[in-house]
Formats: structure tokens, C-alpha cells, sequence
């Protein structure tokens, strides 16, 4: 039932991960670590993408003399406005600057998006999220109105970044970890370095969160259910490529999952049915695949009514 | 990155990547599906790239080979269908070793030259944004800026010409979509599989 990724496609993805860390650097890290942690093909293929990257280097062994021949910028739509002159530049980036630097990020139904920000951090938000990004001198302030994203934080020792999710707060200096905002409290998955995790009623102390714990954090009572291990890290996060990857839940939390991407809602109408548990790769917006391979596996059938997907017994 | 890690990327570059041709052939000639040959061929990568040192291999080719053939022979006995004359195949692994071609590969200088010519052989943009990243050592945000395109379209240029290189230096075909110009730049959101 799990669909296997094909060497092709990991050898593509590989090649975009050596670029991208060649742009971005420590940004990504965190990211492509939970990416190559999928799958050990992913590492190899990785590893020799990277070498192909590197072996590229001896070419400047023999430009050394080469002239490299200027190239003149071709404007841009915004290069219009620097066109103006280096001083008007100069000022309109003085007044546009703090202007774009709080920003605000949604996705629709189904979703998902990567955000790079003013900082360096990424965001990874996903389906039917609110985001709020206030870069201020002193904060990095992210309020997430709705919705999960993952963050991979540049470090700024200087500067600390918080995501507020109704009363819970997460604080990070550089790390990476998601938060999840919930009916009742926030889901916080750290995947790497330490967060704080705290509710602004103070009644409890911030706790500290490792890399590879999940925490709830209830907003009413205000108390933090202890911190533990997950080595399931990965498989919650599976969203970031568009994946909802199953490992023993029951249907019923299976159709939650889809429902949160979808307008075709899963049904499972059938007492049966509902508590199987279920192991499977499925794509985020492929909930009729996962409808099928479900019913086929239970010895189930799936009747699709008024847009919804209904599983049902035989 | 540690520079254990970078010491080992530099080395399967130069020592282990020229051999790929000559792996992959004899892994196909091996085995009935050749889907299969890029599966092994990864995961023989990903040991490698987890030895913590290198010192002790003396024949990186032949290490290469052996590396290949103890992935290969795992995962026939994990499928557990072993056909008898797919086994001998990989047993005759000194005859692949052999193989004259081999030499013909590795040299320094004309191997400089290699890698100059699959620069060179790129589409033009692409071309261009080597030749700015790799010799003349321009970030991709700068060369976004000096081309005047979005770092997107300079990161989904790079990549398709990194996977067009890795296929020449190691004598594939391209990928599909690794060269010709039509291939989509929104590449980094386009869904998989």
C-alpha cells in the first residue's frame, strides 16, 4: 500500500537540495535533514549530487584568467523605480523597507506554501492557515491566526523569534520546530534545537521543548502536558511535501487528516471500518485514493455522495 | 557540515562518480529490471557517503564495485526470489573489474577539460549561471540580481543544469526535463511522483 518514490524522482529532488543549501546554507538544514531522514536513497542520492556540485569547482582551476564579461541588469518591473537614482533608491528602500517587513501569509484549502523571510528564516505553512509576520528591531513576532506552519528559524541571538497561537507562545532562538493551532491549546513539534513553550496567563513557567519532542499546550488551563519523546517527527511533518503518511491510525483519524486538505470530506460510515488501523503514503489531495486503498484492504467500498467520499461495509 | 563529510563529497567526485558508467552497466547487465540499477546505485551511495574514512581504500573503483555488489545481493535475498543465474552474474564481479575501459576515464587535466565542456554544452541561461556561480564564485542572489530574474528561475536553472551534468559525467541520458528549454520553472512546488 505504501507507494515507493521512484529513483528518478529522488535523484531530481537531490539536485534541487544541493542548490538550494548552496543559496540558502543553514537556512534550509533543518529542513533537508527531516527530508533525507525519509528515505536512505535520499542520502545517496544526495551525497552524489553534492559531489557532482563540487567536482564543478575545478572548472575555475581553468578560468582563472578568463575576463568575465559585465552584465548589465536587465530592469525589472521594480527596477523602474531604482532607475530614479541611486538616492531616490536609497530612500525608497528607507520607506518601503519597514513597510514590507510585516507581512501576512494565507493558504486555501489544501495548500501549502513555503515562505522565505525578511530574516532568513522559512516558513512551511499549511492548508487553511493565517499567518502574521512583524520582523520588529527586537522581536521576530509571527502570530499564526490559524492553521499549522514549520518554521526553520536563522539564528539571532539578538533577536528572538515567537509565534503566538491564541494564549500559547513559542519562543526560538535558531531552531526549527511547527506549531499547530488547535480547538482548546497548540501542538508544538520541535525538530531541531530547544524552543520555550509558554501561555500568557504565566501560570506556568516557560517550558523547554527538544529536538524530537511534541508538546500540547492547553490555553484554558494554562498547563503544559509533559514533554515527550516522538519518533514520529517525521511522519507529522510530512505535510511540508504534500504527504499524509499513515502508520497505524484508524481510519477515522485517517479521514480527519484528508478532511483538513479537502472540500471532498471522508466519510467513514461504517462502526467497523472506523477503528482499523491503517499503514500507507498517500498524496494530501488524493482522498479517493485513500478511500479505495482503505476499502480495498477492509473489504469495504466507497459510494461518493452529494461531494462527499463515503466508506462503507460491503 | 563537517569537514570529514566535505572531504568524503570531495572524493566521490572524483574518485567514485567517473566509475557510475561502468557500475551501472555491469548492474544492469546483472539484473532483468533496471529500474532497480538506480535504487542499488543510491543506497551504495548513501554507504559511502557514510564511511568515516577514506584512507584505508586504495582502489576507490574496485571499493565502488564491491559496495554495489553487497547492496545488489541484499536486496535479492530481501525479495527472496533468487534466480540462480542472477546470483552467478554478480558473483563474476572480477570480470567487470577488468574491464579495460576503465582507465580511459580519470586523468587530471583532460578531466578539467570534462568538466569545462559539460559547462559549455548547457543551454544559454543555464550556461550562464554556471559559469557565474561556479567559476567567477557570484552568489545565485546576485546572479538573480545581474540577470534580472527571479532566484527561482536562477535555482530551477541550476538544478536542471546539475542533474544534465551528473548525467554526462556519469554517461546517462539526461533526465527527462533536465535539458531543452520547456521545462516548467515553478519546479519547486510541483508535486511528485
Amino acid at each position: 500500500m505504501v507507494e515507493r518514490e521512484s529513483a528518478a524522482d529522488i535523484e531530481a529532488d537531490a539536485a534541487r537540495w544541493v542548490v538550494r543549501v548552496d543559496r540558502d546554507g543553514e537556512a534550509v538544514r533543518s529542513e533537508l535533514d527531516a527530508w533525507l531522514a525519509g528515505d536512505r536513497r535520499r542520502r545517496g542520492a544526495y551525497a552524489r549530487a553534492e559531489a557532482g556540485w563540487t567536482r564543478l569547482d575545478r572548472a575555475q582551476a581553468l578560468f582563472v584568467h578568463a575576463p568575465a564579461a559585465p552584465d548589465r541588469p536587465r530592469l525589472s518591473r521594480r527596477g523602474v523605480v531604482a532607475g530614479l537614482g541611486a538616492v531616490a533608491a536609497g530612500l525608497t528602500a528607507m520607506v518601503i523597507g519597514p513597510r514590507l517587513l510585516a507581512q501576512r501569509y494565507g493558504t486555501a484549502l489544501g495548500e501549502i506554501r513555503r515562505v522565505p523571510m525578511a530574516d532568513g528564516s522559512v516558513a512551511a505553512i499549511n492548508t487553511s492557515s493565517e499567518l502574521k509576520v512583524d520582523m520588529q528591531p527586537r522581536l521576530r513576532a509571527v502570530k499564526l491566526e490559524r492553521g499549522e506552519a514549520w518554521f526553520a528559524v536563522a539564528k539571532d541571538a539578538h533577536r528572538p523569534f515567537v509565534v503566538q497561537s491564541g494564549p500559547v507562545r513559542v519562543r526560538a532562538v535558531g531552531t526549527a520546530f511547527s506549531v499547530r493551532k488547535r480547538e482548546g491549546g497548540s501542538d508544538v513539534l520541535v525538530t531541531e534545537g530547544v524552543v520555550e513553550v509558554w501561555t500568557e496567563d504565566g501560570k506556568t513557567p516557560p517550558r523547554r521543548v527538544f529536538a524530537g519532542e511534541r508538546v500540547f499546550a492547553d490555553n484554558g488551563a494554562g498547563v503544559l502536558i509533559p514533554p515527550e519523546a516522538d519518533a514520529d517527527l517525521a511522519r507529522r511533518l510530512a505535510w511540508r511535501d504534500g504527504q499524509i503518511v499513515l502508520d497505524g491510525q484508524t481510519l477515522t483519524e485517517a479521514a480527519a487528516e484528508f478532511n483538513r486538505y479537502n472540500d471532498r470530506k471522508i466519510e467513514v460510515a461504517d462502526a467497523r471500518l472506523a477503528d482499523e488501523r491503517f499503514v500507507g503514503w498517500f498524496r494530501t489531495n488524493d482522498p479517493e485514493g485513500f478511500a479505495e486503498a482503505a476499502a480495498a484492504t477492509f473489504n469495504g467500498k466507497v459510494v461518493l455522495r452529494d461531494g462527499a467520499i463515503v466508506l462503507r461495509g460491503q | 557540515m563537517s569537514d570529514g563529510r566535505a572531504r568524503i563529497v570531495a572524493w566521490l567526485g572524483r574518485e567514485i562518480l567517473p566509475h557510475e558508467a561502468a557500475v551501472r552497466a555491469w548492474l544492469r547487465r546483472s539484473f532483468a529490471a533496471a529500474g532497480d540499477v538506480d535504487d542499488i546505485l543510491q543506497e551504495t551511495y548513501c554507504r559511502l557517503a557514510a564511511l568515516s574514512t577514506i584512507d584505508h581504500i586504495a582502489e576507490p573503483r574496485g571499493y565502488f564495485f564491491q559496495a554495489a555488489r553487497s547492496v545488489a545481493l541484499e536486496q535479492i535475498r530481501r525479495a527472496r526470489v533468487v534466480r540462480i543465474e542472477t546470483v552467478s552474474e554478480i558473483e563474476a564481479l572480477d570480470l567487470a573489474l577488468e574491464d579495460p575501459s576503465a582507465e580511459r576515464i580519470v586523468s587530471g587535466r583532460r578531466e578539467l577539460e570534462r568538466v569545462r565542456g559539460l559547462i559549455a554544452a548547457l543551454p544559454d541561461r543555464c550556461r550562464r549561471i554556471f559559469e557565474l556561480r561556479k567559476i567567477e564564485g557570484v552568489s545565485q542572489r546576485e546572479i538573480a540580481r545581474r540577470l534580472g530574474v527571479s532566484e527561482n528561475v536562477v535555482e530551477n536553472e541550476a538544478v536542471r543544469g546539475l542533474r544534465a551534468i551528473l548525467a554526462a559525467m556519469t554517461e546517462q541520458d539526461a533526465p527527462a526535463g533536465a535539458r531543452g528549454a520547456g521545462e516548467k520553472t515553478d519546479g519547486r512546488t510541483r508535486k511528485r511522483r
